[in-house]
């Protein structure tokens, strides 16, 4: 370990941790926009410039690796001043229109202008790029509120593996592109989502946060996906019972701060009327067992049709034991008429490793069939 | 293939050369060859072919002879070694050149039968035996243009044919290698670049022994040198020129340090603006793969090396070395922060050497000549020679070389022959967009890498523009400002933001609508991106501005209108 000081508290790293991660992780702000944890570092937001004693110039503290016995200032009128002006001219080229924005509240850049005081900047204002793209259901790229931090070209790359966007022309004009700035649908994206979720301001935004309440009128609920048994923690940010964007929780024990696209952007289901919330009986079924009173015939045409799924007129909800009883039996009468391998069992990827283990197991020591299988193969 | 095969090379070409008595050199560099230089090597060619007593008289296509402004430049070079420059050499000014060269000696006529076309320009040879014009295109030789400089890396350029390897080895090409590779340890050569106290010539200055120890220290199974030829400052172009005309000398420094590292492979970076430079070079490595001078056994010793040409795709910044490795690497041109330094994780992640093309240019002198000779030129920290390209409002414009610390008042007023017309010497600029202007009350300031730090500019890459008195400062800083905010890669916010907040106060002061606040705010803000920019390009892209707000802070004021 490493044993370094910053502002006279003293801190012990593993080798090879970079100062703004020694202090961030110990309670010590220190003002950044390009820095990502999960990222490779990128140094171009010059923000978390720190003071190191034994040196003339401020040095960037993500670009620092912390060393034995070194001494950091983070915080000194020095400073100050410089963060000052580099916000300064950060927010020359954004919009301050955070009255209005989705953003107000969750925004880094906001963050940083209050903490430092900058009501507007001292230059001409001047913004880049008006680009607004709104060409995929997922997320809105606005052009005119993005800083070129690079995050999501990074977590595109680095931890998606997709490389989707990257930085394209240069110098004021820069922004960020897919290939010859084609729809994102035509790119490799994959709408993980994973670059709204680290992008600092409101240079990307989910489509269905928009014009929903900014970030104090909302609700969050931790929860764990269900999609796959990898049991990735989200974040449900809700309004009035609705969801209004889902995201990964800081740190998530088995996804760190990112999803795939079915977690992030896949929970329309929670809230859908079509929605199961118990099991249910075919209503002929139902009668045979003497839970209804009128008797009731198959029709021709399946009842499973999924354009309309008129559910309330086949079946009837019953309780978890009343519905266990019926499979459990008819799975008995189904093996002793015509033997166990006229039972067939199809597992779910949404179950997890044990419960598709117990269920592998289940067919073939109670069932007594080897007639098993994942829809994850089909 | 082995020394001696090279040597005898060699010998065959001297005494190829020595048969003639006069050999006439002119210069096909783009400087010249934009003056029109092509059509006066054709007619110098075709003129000899046609005079009656031709024979005695070569006309070889050299480099730059360094008085570009007076292009296209010929050289007549007596088998004494007395020499003739000729200035604004055209086709009819190169029949007489060469109607007054050859000797027209009956006795020693050729032998041959002309074709029409060749009479007809023996016909014009008659004519041009009896003009008169030619003197005034000749330099004298007593010129302080000439007697002021010292060449170390130009030395050859201009003498050697740059598309000939055995005309190289005629010069002495190739020995420095040999020794090296023979008769020293890549320590011993390391230590003697640091001792011969050279520093890089791209601009910083850091002493290159000192690097190539860096990296020559680091274990690793792979390493790299890389030529840096993505010159960019405006009206620079020394590092175009050692390309274009003497490419094998490049070549041969680059080899020289791959040996002193341990490194088997190399990279020359030059810009796709540079075609010549380009073809020049892959020319160069070409004969040397022939010859057996790269590849598996360098000069038939254990040593193999191979070197590849990268072409730069416009980019001012990926002359940073990071921007440049990840420019080669395929990535986009963009600096990342250092450390770790390419010494330590260069190219693709290993150690790799980046010098400036005239870096590498003046290793071969030093080791034949050796560190010591070297050290005598120069002052105490700054050793050696400087080439500069000479540009702006001068008499004599053009390539120069100059001992270090030499003053600029030497160089405005003797070599560039004092600014022409009425109009006076106000300030010289070094170092391009990154550096600053020095006025004229300061032009005892001897020209090394500390004295220009001090006066707020940087030696560069040897660009050294002069301004007469008739140039406004704020304007000459905002055309580097413009430079600036163009090449800004945008990685980095005080750049890429500040350097057009700059742009956006200039506009202001120099339109009139300044306010008295502006100077200091424009200072100010010049200070901000100066020191919060992540790479060079962004620390100096305020030079131009707070060098000429430093000097000449009046003609900034007087375009504030005042109060009334």
């Amino acid at each position: 370990m490493i044993t370094l000081s910053i502002d006279t508290k003293t801190i012990q790293v593993a080798p090879d941790t970079n100062v703004l991660k020694a202090a961030l992780d110990n309670g010590i702000h220190i003002p950044h926009l390009c820095y990502h944890p999960d990222l490779s570092i990128s140094g171009g937001c010059r923000l978390c410039l720190v003071e190191v004693e034994g040196q003339d110039q401020p040095v960037l503290s993500c670009g620092l690796t912390a060393a034995e016995g070194m001494v950091i200032q983070t915080q000194s009128e020095q400073l100050t001043e410089l963060r000052r002006g580099v916000l300064d001219l950060f927010i020359s080229d954004h919009p301050l229109d955070c009255v209005v924005c989705d953003k107000a509240g969750s925004c880094t850049l906001q963050e940083y202008a209050y903490e430092y005081g900058l009501k507007e900047t001292s230059y001409e204002p001047t913004v880049s790029s008006a680009l607004f793209q709104d060409d995929n259901p997922f997320f809105l790229r606005d052009h005119q509120y993005c800083i070129l931090c690079g995050r999501c070209v990074r977590v595109c790359d680095e931890i998606v593996g997709v490389h989707a966007i990257d930085f394209a022309n240069r110098g004021f004009e820069t922004n960020i592109a897919t290939p010859y700035d084609g729809p994102m649908i035509d790119s490799t994206c994959v709408f993980c989502g994973n670059c709204v979720q680290v992008c600092p301001t409101a240079a990307l935004m989910p489509v269905s946060r928009l014009q929903r309440g900014r970030e104090w009128d909302l609700d969050r609920t931790l929860s764990v996906c269900g999609y796959c048994g990898v049991g990735c923690q989200i974040e449900y940010a809700t309004k009035d019972n609705a969801i209004i964007y889902a995201q990964a929780p800081e740190h998530g024990a088995a996804n760190g701060t990112f999803l795939c696209t079915k977690g992030r952007y896949g929970w329309d289901f929670a809230t859908s009327p079509e929605r199961l919330k118990q099991p249910m009986l075919r209503r002929d079924v139902a009668h045979k067992l003497g839970l209804t009173e009128e008797p009731w015939e198959l029709p021709e045409t399946s009842p499973l049709d999924i354009r309309n799924p008129n559910v309330e007129q086949y079946f009837v909800p019953v309780d978890w034991d009343t519905a266990l009883e019926f499979v459990s039996s008819r799975l008995s009468e189904i093996t002793e008429s015509h033997g166990p391998d006229s039972i067939m069992g199809l597992a779910s990827a949404r179950c997890t490793n044990e419960d598709n283990y117990l269920f592998q197991k289940f067919m073939r020591a109670v069932i007594g069939t080897n007639n098993i299988d994942h829809c994850a193969r089909l | 293939m082995s020394r001696e095969k090279l040597d005898q090379i060699a010998e065959k070409e001297q005494a190829r050369q020595s048969q003639f008595d006069k050999r006439i050199h002119c210069c096909i560099s783009t400087a010249c060859l934009s003056a029109g230089a092509g059509h006066t090597i054709q007619t110098l060619r075709d003129s000899v072919e046609a005079a009656p007593t031709g024979d005695e008289v070569e006309v070889v296509q050299t480099g730059c002879m360094g008085l570009c402004s007076r292009g296209p430049l010929v050289r007549v070079q007596e088998k004494s070694g007395e020499e003739v420059y000729y200035a604004d050499v055209d086709s009819e000014c190169a029949e007489e050149l060469v109607a007054k060269t050859v000797s027209w000696d009956q006795a020693q006529a050729k032998q041959q039968k002309l074709s029409s076309e060749l009479q007809t320009v023996r016909a014009r040879l008659e004519t041009a035996r009896r003009k008169r014009s030619l003197k005034k295109h000749i330099l004298s030789p007593d010129m302080p243009f000439f007697t002021k400089q010292v060449k170390v890396v130009l030395r050859d350029v201009g003498y050697v044919d740059p598309e000939k390897l055995e005309d190289y080895l005629a010069h002495g090409g190739y020995e420095a290698l040999h020794k090296v590779l023979t008769e020293m340890s890549p320590e011993q050569v390391c230590d003697e670049m640091l001792n011969s106290g050279l520093r890089g010539r791209g601009g910083a200055g850091f002493p290159t022994g000192l690097k190539w120890n860096f990296v020559r220290r680091e274990q690793s199974d792979v390493k790299y040198v890389v030529v840096n030829g993505d010159e960019g400052d405006p009206g620079a172009y020394m590092d175009r020129t050692v390309m274009e005309d003497n490419p094998h000398q490049v070549l041969e420094g680059m080899m020289i340090a791959a040996y002193a590292v341990g490194a088997n492979h190399g990279y020359f970076y030059i810009r796709a603006e540079y075609p010549i430079a380009i073809d020049r070079i892959r020319g160069a490595i070409r004969a040397a793969r022939r010859h057996g001078i790269l590849g598996k056994s360098v000069l038939g010793t254990d040593f193999s090396y191979n070197a590849d040409v990268r072409i730069g795709a416009g980019a001012f910044v990926c002359g940073e070395e990071t921007a440049l490795i990840h420019s080669i690497e395929g990535k986009r041109g963009v600096p990342r922060m250092r450390p770790p330094y390419p010494s330590t994780s260069g190219l693709w992640g290993k150690p790799t050497v980046i010098n400036n093309v005239e870096t590498f240019a003046s290793v071969p002198a030093i080791i034949k000549e050796g560190a010591d000779w070297y050290a005598q030129i120069g002052t105490e920290k700054s050793k050696g020679t400087k080439v500069f390209a000479l540009a702006g409002q001068l008499t004599n414009t053009g390539l120069i070389e100059v001992p270090m610390g030499i003053t600029l008042k030497e160089i405005v007023y003797e070599i560039g022959g004092d600014v022409p017309g009425d109009a006076e010497f106000k300030a010289a600029q070094t170092g391009g967009p990154s550096g600053g202007c020095i006025p004229n009350t300061h032009m005892d300031t001897p020209v090394d890498y500390e004295s220009l730090q001090e006066l707020g500019s940087i030696m560069g890459s040897g660009g050294l523009v002069i301004i007469d008195s008739t140039t406004s400062m704020p304007e000459f800083a905002r055309f580097f400002m413009d430079f600036c905010v163009d090449e800004s890669c945008g990685k980095c916010v005080p750049c890429r933001v500040g350097t057009v907040q700059i742009r956006t106060l200039l506009d202001k002061i120099i339109e009139g609508r300044g306010e008295p606040e502006d100077l200091d705010k424009l200072e100010a803000l010049c200070q901000l991106v100066r020191s919060t920019s992540l790479c060079g390009l962004g620390q100096s892209a305020p030079n131009p501005v707070l060098s000429t707000l430093r000097f000449f802070r009046h003609e900034y004021e007087a375009l504030i209108p005042t109060n009334a």
